[in-house]
Order: structure tokens, then C-alpha cells, then sequence
């Protein structure tokens, strides 16, 4: 019996599209093999978490001590050392990223306007809690692929759930000095594409003032700030920049 | 009053050609339902990785994406301009013999080249509905592999009508524009032209 070619064609499809995701099935479960040993390997021996620290060493550096079988990462859930979480709070009262990064975290909300807050933390075990410039708070549990927790900023608390994401999705920050004053923005850009961004014009201050962003082009990483461009980098888990 | 017209004159009705029947069509609509919905059932209910193998020479999935879909439209504007002139609908130009091979394969190429890009949208993404173009490009994603079923089954069989083979292949087309535009255009516009 001879086959049609066009069955043929869709038989062709059928069979790369299966072998496509099998291959997909094989690499995102090396994947998470791999993370699930490194967080067994972090949570045996803390002293070995301090030692990737460096902004050389990669994540990977825990796993090559031996495993420990009786600890895993906490209820099944996978802990990423890299992994960058962005999306809105409930309410679309603003956006908030956190990055992780081995033994350091930084996240940032701000709602493109006055509300905004730059926060810093230590990651344990799946759960960070954060603190930033006036009483600013975040606290999340995250695992591979989502983010949920609490951010507090100006007294108002936002629940969030978030997802990660690649770049160019993520957390961006410019710094730079213009006239005597240190200019600090924040720009998250969200899975879709859009971005919200707020700027200190004074960052140094102990409760700085917040303002809308202009807006970053992504492709340059500029943002025109009246005659002033500014230069932003990205804040990424993968590579470390910003940290 | 109007003049009175009689009824028209009787006359023998049509005689019916089972042959030449769109009941032909309906094993391979049944078929292309099935692939779509397969699809969007499974973006659903799968939970989105975020990541799926990797295709080689790009910085990261989402571009290689955007580039296979547009060399695909590339190859499916020839499907087009193919079949017009295989059609006979373009004016002074006679249907070489070579047309048809290049329909069938600019058509093979052009459906080759999505397939790794639907394998990464249905596992790493899922079928998604956080705005209007992500909306729109699930469901015209699960449509236009339903329609391309449709018309590759289509294919192989005689005594069709004359519309069906247009209407499935525009039907394709289009709905590979829409996933074009609520992808890579979009993509391409939001972060710029890279590799």
C-alpha cells in the first residue's frame, strides 16, 4: 500500500515535533536533577553556600561535593541557586522582580510612580525576607518557575505570585551622578514585553523621593532623562550582573 | 396589481453528484478538531516549564522562535503565490511544470520550520490568556494546525469540491499570519531585531 505524501508530511512533523519534546522532557528534567542535587548538596553543608558567593563561581561548584540522600529540597519543590521572578502584585498596584543569585537576592517593586523600593536579602532554603529604604519589606518563597509572597512598601503590604523569566524579561537599574545628585531607576519588564519604571532623583537620601521613569529601550539599554541618558544593566541571575 | 407571473416552468432538479461532496470532509475536519484541541488541552493542563531544548545558533528560544516563524511566512507567502498561478488566477503567467513541486515543498518547509516552534510554545508556555495577543495567539495556534491537518487529509482524496483545497489553504495562511503577528512581529517590535 503506498501512503499518501501528504499523510507523509504530517507523519514527518508528528515525528519531530515527538522527538522535540522528548528531547525538551529529557533536558528540563537533567535540569532539574541538577538543581535538586545542588540544593542538597547547599543544605548539607551551609559552609559551602558562603563559597559560592564569589561573582566567579558558578552554581554548579556546590554540586560537585557528594549528595546528601537524606535532605531535598523543601516539599518537592525544586530551589533554582539562579533565577530571576518578575510580574505585577495583586490589584496591578505596581510590579515587582526579585533575582536570585547563588547567596545574594535583590528585588525591586514600584508601581511606575511615587511608590517604589529597592530591597536586598539573603536566600535560605527556598525563602528570602528582604529589606529595603524606608521600612521597605519582601518576603517569598520561590522554586523553579514562580515566585509568592509579600512586598511592603510605604506602609501598604502587596501580596504577589510571580513567574520567572529570561531576558530580556527582567530587572534593569541605572546609577548615575548628574549634577552633585545620585540618580538611581528601576525598570521591570514583564513577560509580555511592557515595562514600568520609577527614578530617585536623589538616592542617597535616607528616604528618597520617587518619579516615573522614562522610558528604556531595550534594545540600547538607554533611557532619555531630560538631556541626560541614562545607562542601564541588567540585574540578572544567569550572569550575575548588577550583583 | 403586478402582472401575474406564473411559476417557472418545472424542469428536471440538478442531479445530485455524490462524488463531488464535502461529505468527503468530514473524517479529515474530524481529525484537524482533534489536533487542535489536542494541543490546546494539553497547553492548558501541562504546567509550563519555561524552557524546552534549545535551538542551535540563537541566544535564546524566544528569538529562534521568532526567526522560524518568519522564514515560515516566507515559504507560506510561495504557497500563496503558487497556488495563484497553479490556479490560473495570475494574469499572462501559464502554470510551469516545475509549480507544483515548489508548492509541495515550499509547503513542506514552511510547516517543518513550526514544528519545532509549537513544541516549545505547547511545553515551555502553554495555551495562555493573560491579554488579547497572547489570547488570540493560543487559540489561532491550535486552529492553524487543525486547519493544516485538515488540508494535508484533504489532499488525499478525489471528488472534493473545487473550494475546499483554497478555502483550507487560505484558511492556513491566514491564521499563520495571525500567529506571525502576535509573535515575532510583536517580539521583533518589543525587543528589538537580534540573534
Amino acid at each position: 500500500m503506498r501512503i499518501p505524501t501528504p499523510v507523509i508530511t504530517l507523519i514527518v512533523g508528528v515525528a519531530l515535533a515527538a522527538s522535540l519534546f522528548f528531547s525538551s522532557m529529557t533536558a528540563v528534567s537533567a535540569k532539574k536533577a541538577a538543581l535538586a542535587q545542588a540544593a542538597a548538596t547547599a543544605t548539607a553543608s551551609p559552609a559551602a553556600t558562603t563559597s559560592v558567593a564569589s561573582p566567579t563561581a558558578t552554581g554548579s561548584a556546590a554540586a560537585t561535593a557528594s549528595a546528601s540522600p537524606s535532605s531535598s529540597s523543601t516539599l518537592g519543590f525544586v530551589i533554582p541557586p539562579h533565577a530571576n521572578y518578575v510580574g505585577k502584585v495583586q490589584g496591578n498596584a505596581g510590579s515587582v522582580a526579585i533575582v536570585v543569585h547563588d547567596s545574594f537576592a535583590i528585588a525591586y517593586y514600584c508601581n511606575g510612580s511615587t511608590q517604589e523600593a529597592w530591597l536586598r536579602g539573603t536566600p535560605h532554603n527556598g525563602k528570602l525576607s528582604m529589606t529595603g529604604k524606608n521600612n521597605a519589606t519582601l518576603t517569598t518563597d520561590y522554586a523553579l518557575g514562580h515566585a509568592r509572597g509579600t512586598v511592603t512598601v510605604d506602609g501598604i503590604a502587596h501580596v504577589f505570585s510571580i513567574i520567572a523569566v529570561h531576558k530580556p524579561s527582567g530587572l534593569y537599574q541605572s546609577i548615575a551622578t548628574v549634577r552633585g545628585a545620585t540618580v538611581k531607576a528601576g525598570w521591570i519588564v514583564l513577560a509580555d514585553g511592557s515595562q514600568v519604571g520609577s527614578l530617585e532623583p536623589d538616592s542617597t537620601s535616607a528616604t528618597p523621593a520617587a518619579q516615573t521613569a522614562p522610558k528604556l529601550d531595550i534594545s540600547s539599554l538607554t533611557a532619555q532623562d531630560g538631556d541626560t541618558t541614562l545607562t542601564a544593566k541588567p540585574i540578572d541571575a544567569e550572569t550575575g550582573s548588577g550583583f | 396589481m403586478a402582472a401575474q407571473w406564473g411559476p417557472p416552468a418545472p424542469s428536471r432538479p440538478a442531479p445530485i453528484q455524490p462524488d463531488r461532496s464535502a461529505r468527503l470532509l468530514v473524517v479529515p475536519a474530524l481529525v484537524g478538531c482533534l489536533v487542535a484541541l489536542t494541543l490546546g488541552i494539553y497547553g492548558r493542563l501541562h504546567s509550563p516549564t519555561g524552557v524546552a531544548v534549545d535551538v542551535i545558533g540563537f541566544s535564546n528560544g524566544a528569538t529562534a522562535k521568532a526567526w522560524l516563524a518568519t522564514a515560515a511566512i516566507v515559504f507560506a507567502v510561495v504557497q500563496v503565490g503558487s497556488s495563484l498561478v497553479m490556479y490560473g488566477k495570475v494574469r499572462g503567467v501559464s502554470a510551469p511544470s516545475w509549480i507544483s513541486g515548489l508548492h509541495r515543498w515550499s509547503g513542506r518547509i514552511a510547516f517543518i520550520l513550526t514544528v519545532p516552534v509549537v513544541v516549545h510554545c505547547v511545553y515551555a508556555l502553554g495555551f495562555q490568556t493573560f491579554n488579547a495577543r497572547v489570547l488570540v495567539h493560543s487559540i489561532a495556534g491550535c486552529l492553524f494546525f487543525g486547519a493544516f491537518t485538515v488540508k494535508m487529509l484533504a489532499l488525499t482524496r478525489r471528488g472534493m469540491p473545487g473550494w475546499v483545497l483554497p478555502v483550507l489553504g487560505g484558511l492556513a495562511f491566514a491564521l499563520l499570519v495571525v500567529l506571525w503577528f502576535t509573535s515575532a512581529f510583536w517580539f521583533f517590535q518589543t525587543f528589538g531585531v537580534s540573534k
